[in-house]
């Protein structure tokens, strides 16, 4: 096999991102105001606040969204918020499942008083819609079959109404649903863990208040990683990060490099 | 008839599904909770279609000598998954845990993990400082990718200022006017299948 | 009568939420300028949609396709379901490109992530065959769902273009993630390829890596250019028409709320609803 010039591209990019994730270095990154909004808002929150925890992502993501959703969760629970786990892609389900039990676990916390998990729903804008209606109608148990009103945390928790906000770690577009049909709907508060890769589709809906915030990408699970003081995936990733843009940007320079080249030598 | 009868089914949940909107009666809460059941429920029927549709092809496809290994890989992790998820659950340890971390999860990541090669293919091939706009295109391209790095504090500090204004502003601004665009071919369509002169979904032609 | 119909005695929630009022008549005034444009004959008779260049291509696309005697692929992405209006947008550009391929006798490979995409799909392509003369033409086959998952239906999509290497490639509808995965490979095998989407972030790659793109609300004025079918370019007309009072309604906002900031007043005022 003759290999083509983008081969070569590819095998750049993974000789170097090999070289770069062998080495033990840690870069520091300046948080951002979405990053620390997120971070502000549950601070903010009063203690034993209830807060929806929707893992809206599949298997694929996992290496860039896992440490934005375990940051979140990880600080939520520090603070002594309550959690409500649940998921809209079927993959998502167990993802999370584990990701909570895990979090809990580390901080002490109790399954059906701390946290509860609800699954999966399929139909994602109709299982939205339906929760603002009535949550327990659209769950009638939970991920493990126990019925919704055995469950302590779950008592006082009917619709929106009941909880903070819900925060949705996703790996494509399905917080736009969060914002179109729970946000504007029935005035449910979305805030957001998200791809990089996604953050500029969430701009204007921040700018227009329709999205609290976000935390987008290995990077913005880096920044929250300092704020937390609890280095993870996003402060390790960083550098391996940093350099594949810096990598991106020099094949641009040599990408027009050779095409002006090019363009002379025809005497274009 | 088939048609009409879908058609009117489709007129009627439209208005009603429009109408209960600007309500907060318990009974119109209580019919949009009733629809909103129904169409989960029906939702897990059209998964049937799917996977009857994908043994079908892969039965057919079977034939071709050279396809057969794929299409019976592809049979069997139809099957298996929901066979160990029966037999033993899906809770940690479990074999269709073991499948999904082992197998499912490290396929999808490498899949997905092919976009950052694909990316570094399509910069080298396609921005090329071709007009005056592909060159604003690939000035504004390069600070944002340069700002997202690490390096951007350190070539300048007016580089990440400049480049949460290139997003906040020119950025905003364009994808604003998409969006708005986008909303409102939706809200036209919407209103044509509501309406019944919008056609296509039910198979076959508009004409 | 009315304060009952708006609130219903003891605090209870009436039939009317008075807090929707402005989507209320915003919805009434869309669906009036939508039926004006679908129903008054006059208005219908003159309207045209000026010329996208994606569009003129698509003839060239399937002609290439019958002349290198390879087949065209045509796939919506695995962002959106049938209730989608780009799904809807993208079954009307389907219809098209079908009638097309069964008229040059090209093969039509169409792999979807939906089951129910897959059936309307399939009637789509089948009544474009008939339509073109052609039934004989259609194979079921060609239709077929993948998987539900995004990247199985990315790495399904892939396999068939790099086998199969089709002479173009329609990629129209909701994509996510995969859209670069799918162009890229598309672009490897040398297809000519056709894009088209509402998602603003997939729309980037699509511009890099396809030869034309469609964008956004394009996809929706797409299929009433290419079939020229008068109520759909009559829903262009209403988009436009709307469109019209969206940037008057900005301007009067933008002119108030800085005359109201220059006096000292808010900024909030009544176009904050």
């Amino acid at each position: 096999m003759k290999l083509e010039t983008r081969h070569w591209t590819f095998l750049g990019l993974f000789v170097v991102i090999t070289i770069v994730m062998l080495l033990p270095i840690r870069l520091s990154v300046p948080v951002s105001e979405q990053t620390q909004k997120m971070y502000d808002f549950i601070e903010s929150l009063p203690p034993n606040s209830i807060l929806l925890i929707s893992f809206d992502h599949e298997a694929s993501a996992l290496p860039e969204i896992r440490p934005v959703g375990l940051a979140i969760v990880r600080h939520a629970f520090a603070k002594g918020h309550r959690l409500i786990g649940l998921s809209l892609f079927a993959e998502g389900t167990v993802i999370g499942y584990r990701m909570m039990q895990n979090v809990a676990a580390e901080y002490g916390r109790e399954y059906g008083k701390d946290y509860v998990y609800l699954g999966f729903k399929p139909q994602y804008i109709a299982a939205i819609l339906s929760m603002g209606e009535s949550i327990p109608r659209t769950f009638p148990e939970d991920y493990m079959g126990r019925p919704y009103e055995e469950l302590e945390l779950l008592r006082g928790v009917h619709n929106y109404d009941d909880v903070a906000a819900v925060i949705s770690i996703a790996d494509g577009s399905l917080t736009t649903h969060w914002m179109e049909y729970g946000a504007a709907r029935y005035n449910l508060t979305v805030l957001a863990g998200v791809t990089a890769a996604m953050v500029t589709t969430y701009d204007p809906y921040i700018a227009s208040g329709q999205m609290y915030t976000l935390v987008g990408g290995l990077r913005g699970a880096a920044e929250y990683e300092s704020l937390i003081g609890r280095e993870g995936g996003g402060s390790r990733g960083m550098l391996a990060q940093s350099t594949a843009h810096i990598y991106v940007l020099l094949l641009i320079v040599l990408g027009n490099v050779i095409y002006f080249l090019t363009r002379r030598k025809r005497g274009l | 008839m088939d048609r009409k009868l879908a058609l009117g089914i489709c007129f009627i949940f439209g208005v009603i599904m429009f109408a209960q909107y600007f309500s907060q009666h318990p009974m119109a809460r209580a019919v949009n909770q009733a629809v909103l059941e129904y169409w989960q429920i029906i939702f897990a029927f059209t998964l049937l279609v799917g996977v009857a549709s994908f043994m079908k092809s892969s039965f057919r496809k079977m034939r071709k000598p050279s396809d057969r290994p794929y299409q019976i890989l592809g049979l069997l992790g139809l099957i298996s998954m929901p066979v160990l998820a029966l037999v033993w659950g899906i809770k940690a340890g479990t074999p269709f845990m073991w499948m999904f971390e082992n197998v499912q999860a490290p396929m999808q990541a490498t899949v997905f993990s092919l976009l950052a090669f694909f990316v570094a293919s399509a910069s080298f091939r396609g921005f090329r400082a071709r007009s005056l706009q592909a060159a604003i295109l690939l000035g504004a391209a390069s600070i944002i990718l340069l700002s997202r790095s690490s390096l951007g504090g350190i070539v300048s500090d007016y580089l990440p200022p400049v480049a949460e204004w290139i997003r906040n502003n020119p950025s905003m601004a364009a994808r604003r006017a998409i969006l708005i665009g986008i909303g409102l071919g939706s809200l036209t369509t919407s209103l044509r299948v509501i309406l019944g002169i919008e056609r296509t979904w039910l198979g076959g032609s508009q004409r | 009568m009315v304060g009952q119909f708006i609130l219903a005695a003891a605090g209870e929630p009436g039939w009317f939420d008075i807090d929707k009022l402005p989507v209320f008549i915003i919805s009434l005034v869309s669906i009036a300028i939508v039926l004006y444009t679908t129903f008054h004959r006059k208005s219908r008779e003159k309207y045209q949609v000026r010329e996208i260049a994606g569009l003129k291509a698509v003839e060239e696309a399937i002609g290439r396709a019958t002349e290198m005697a390879r087949p065209v692929l045509f796939t919506p992405g695995w962002g959106g379901d049938i209730q989608r209006p780009t799904t809807i947008a993208s079954m009307n550009f389907l219809s098209h490109v079908a009638e097309k391929t069964a008229l040059y006798d090209s093969r039509l490979v169409y792999p979807t992530h939906d089951p129910v995409i897959m059936t309307v799909a399939q009637e789509v392509i089948k009544e474009s065959y008939a339509r073109a003369g052609f039934p004989d033409r259609y194979r079921d086959d060609d239709v077929s769902y993948v998987t539900s998952s995004q990247f199985g239906y990315a790495a399904a999509v892939d396999g068939l273009i790099s086998r199969q290497k089709p002479a173009s490639i329609f990629l129209l509808g909701t994509f996510e993630a995969e859209s670069l995965i799918l162009a890229e490979t598309g672009n490897s095998v040398g297809a000519i390829q056709i894009a088209g989407t509402d998602s603003t972030i997939q729309l980037s790659f699509f511009i890099v890596a396809c030869d034309y793109t469609l964008i956004g609300e394009e996809l929706f004025a797409a299929s009433g250019y290419l079939s020229n079918d008068k109520s759909i370019l009559a829903s262009v007309r209403a988009q436009d028409i709307l469109k019209v009072l969206i940037i008057l309604y900005l301007i009067v906002a933008v002119v108030w709320s800085t005359i109201a900031a220059m006096n000292g007043g808010t900024t909030d005022g009544w176009w904050s609803f």
